[in-house]
């Protein structure tokens, strides 16, 4: 993928109330690399993925999306207008921990609704695009079915289609594989390897640490809030030195032992 | 009852039969859509229009239709505002269900979860394509058996309109129980009349809610 | 045009009649409760009979509009050779048509408590009464509160109704009150006032039983 988008965060603080969500992240995520946000539930990473693409608003510091700031004019500034948050957004791609598809829509019609709606292509157009990233997912036989109708992984993957139907040069995923069933994680997760291996820069918030170990280029680890490390995988994975990695990856592994 | 006396009533009968129907109808259609312009104008209008909407809601609510037709239809000349009783009727049914049906779509908008606006926001779609798009249909097929029930609810307060001279089924019946000296045999039919209408569209908005929820239950495992 | 004067004149007569209003709704909804319990009681009874004869009793009483009820009654009972004042007719009408609502109310509530509820207490080994009298009615009735408070508010309004066979209350009052002022607008405008007056303070009661239910 030659256009892949790099992200820059700097300085981000985010509050609910009093209480602090994330403060002074600090990341860069180069382009066409995968980065994996790990850390205990509570640490802030879904909320940081969720700025990336202003659908959770950020206090302070500043995001940049090939260099072009999200959400406000300037570091400290206004608001971005609508339709500027909204150019941005068509070339970040998102998928869900609950995939979030449109119930009343074939998985096609969920798929062709952006390039329709946003895009403004032609139906035929639409309805073709919508057809080849279907089939990218392995859902070329499965487009006229509504979502109450396919499987949690299916659904997940008609997901993984709408996003990249609008061709983005960045994708976020939150928890993609928290909601389905352990013999479904697969399918998703080869979508997703697939889409790492073409050159896509990914930013996945996951508790997959086989995912993280094999696919990613970088990890990062948050706890409260905070961003503890971010390094290679083999670093954070095996031989973490931080003290908090250290316990979130014992009782992980205790987790799983069974 | 006199079958003669039905032969000769039917055709004023039938009148206010249509006439019920059309007060029905309308009451439906134009408080569903004034219902709708208000909860959307309470999702998302400015602050003071979210209160005086409130205000409207609240009123409308906490007082009889009766009083509202009285209001309407007696108050209404001394402020100029002159109608007579069928399009006062039609006025006051549509002001009367206006602030139910506005709670009803409420109420469905809310039961449409945010992850569904949320992935159409994800992808740089406007809010009101959005609205259009998602919220509407999603919101509607989660209002439906409310809708139905409320304007089964109107079915029944049609009758009321006879109070002021509207010549729907109830006022032709009346009519004939004093002409005929036939109140309680009059009034049995038009209560049988009523529970038969009702238990009709029950089963038609039950048979509509099934058919449009088809392919939004859930039906795992499938594949 | 409006006269503040003559608006502010009504609330005498009208809240005098006020009483009537309250008396009916009151009565009627006690009423509804009472019969409401028996016909919810029938509704989920082993007794197929029992069953057909609720289901038949609520669905007329909601299919049948409360003033086709009202006039019913007032000419059934005479020639039945009952012979009351207009005014127990009217609570009587406004309470059975009440018990169909609050029997579906009370069954709503029932049904909505989750089964394990009943399993836990069967597993400990609570005999049949003691699981409704002790588990399912106290919550069931605690959970319908305010689902009878609003059933209260819709008999206020629908208390309006009983003016059409004679009863004195506020809106056969502003009637009569129009007819000797001529002034319709302020004297029904005063009447709306009574009832959203009352409805209100109903309604404030309902929003704090379901907040004090929700801790």
């Amino acid at each position: 993928m030659a256009d892949a988008s790099s992200v820059e965060i700097r300085g981000v603080d985010k509050f609910y109330g009093s209480f602090q969500a994330l403060s002074a992240i600090d990341l860069s995520v180069p382009p066409g690399k995968v980065t994996c946000l790990i850390g205990p539930s509570g640490s802030g990473k879904s909320t940081l993925l969720r700025c990336i693409n202003f659908l959770e608003v950020y206090d302070s510091g500043e995001i940049r999306i090939d260099g072009r700031m999200i959400g406000y004019d300037a570091p400290g500034g206004r608001r971005m207008s609508g339709g500027a948050l909204r150019r941005m957004r068509q070339s970040i791609g998102m998928v869900f921990q609950q995939f979030n598809l449109w119930p009343h829509m074939t998985a096609r019609e969920n798929v062709a609704e952006g390039l329709l709606r946003v895009r403004r292509l032609r139906r035929a157009e639409a309805m073709a695009r919508a057809e080849a990233a279907l089939e990218k997912v392995g859902l070329g036989d499965r487009m006229d079915n509504h979502p109450a109708r396919l499987s949690g992984g299916q659904q997940q993957r008609v997901a993984i289609a709408r996003a990249i139907a609008m061709e983005p040069r960045l994708m976020l995923f939150d928890e993609p594989t928290s909601a389905l069933d352990p013999e479904l994680v697969g399918e998703v997760l080869g979508v997703m390897k697939t889409l790492a291996g073409e050159g896509m820069t990914m930013v996945v918030v996951t508790h997959e640490m086989g995912f993280a170990a094999h696919v990613a280029d970088r990890v990062a680890f948050m706890d409260r809030g905070e961003l503890v490390a971010v390094d290679t995988p083999e670093a954070i994975l095996t031989r973490p030195e931080d003290p908090r990695i250290q316990s979130f990856l014992r009782t992980f592994h205790e987790r799983n032992s069974f | 009852m006199d079958w003669d006396v039905l032969r000769q009533y039917a055709p004023i009968l039938l009148r206010g039969f249509g006439i019920t129907i059309l007060a029905w109808a309308f009451g439906t259609v134009f408080g569903m859509a004034l219902g709708l312009v208000i909860s959307l104008a309470q999702r998302y209008g400015a602050r003071p229009v979210r209160w005086v909407l409130q205000a409207y809601i609240e009123v409308v609510r906490g007082t009889p239709f009766l009083v509202q037709l009285f209001v309407l239809y007696y108050g209404g000349p001394l402020v100029g505002l002159r109608l007579d009783a069928l399009p006062a009727g039609l006025v006051g049914l549509t002001i009367y269900g206006s602030p139910y049906f506005a709670e009803i779509f409420r109420s469905g908008f809310d039961a449409v979860p945010p992850g569904q606006a949320e992935a159409a926001r994800a992808i740089g779609m406007a809010e009101p394509a959005i609205v259009r798009r998602i919220l509407l249909p999603l919101g509607l097929v989660s209002a439906l058996p409310a809708l139905v029930n409320f304007s089964i609810i109107l079915t029944k307060e049609t009758v009321i309109l006879s109070v002021i001279t509207v010549p729907e089924l109830m006022y032709q019946v009346q009519r004939m129980s004093t002409e005929t000296f036939r109140y309680l045999e009059a009034n049995l039919v038009l209560a049988l009349f009523f529970w038969g209408l009702v238990e009709l569209i029950s089963r038609g908005g039950r048979r509509l809610e099934t058919r449009i929820t088809r392919h939004l239950l859930e039906r795992p495992g499938h594949g | 045009m409006f006269s503040i004067q003559a608006f502010l004149d009504s609330f005498g007569p009208l809240l005098w009649a006020a009483r009537y209003t309250l008396l009916v709704s009151g009565l009627g909804i006690a009423l509804g409760l009472v019969l409401g319990a028996l016909v919810c009681a029938a509704a989920l009874s082993r007794w197929r009979a029992a069953r057909f004869v609720a289901a038949l009793w609520v669905s007329f009483l909601r299919g049948v509009p409360l003033l086709v009820q009202l006039l019913l009654m007032y000419y059934l009972l005479p020639v039945i050779g009952i012979n009351v004042p207009a005014i127990v007719a009217a609570v009587v009408t406004v309470g059975i048509c009440a018990s169909a609502y609050i029997s579906e109310i009370w069954r709503g509530a029932i049904g909505a408590l989750p089964p394990g509820q009943s399993e836990a207490a069967v597993a400990v080994g609570m005999n049949n009464r003691d699981l409704w009298t002790r588990i399912i009615l106290p919550q069931a009735v605690v959970m319908s509160l305010p689902a009878l408070v609003n059933e209260l508010i819709l008999l206020v309004k629908a208390s309006s109704l009983v003016s059409l066979v004679g009863i004195m209350e506020v809106t056969r009052a502003s009637q009569a009150q129009a007819a000797t002022t001529f002034r319709p607008l302020e004297v029904y405008i005063a009447a709306a006032c009574i009832y959203l007056l009352i409805n209100l303070c109903l309604a404030g009661l309902g929003r704090y039983l379901e907040h004090r239910m929700a801790v």
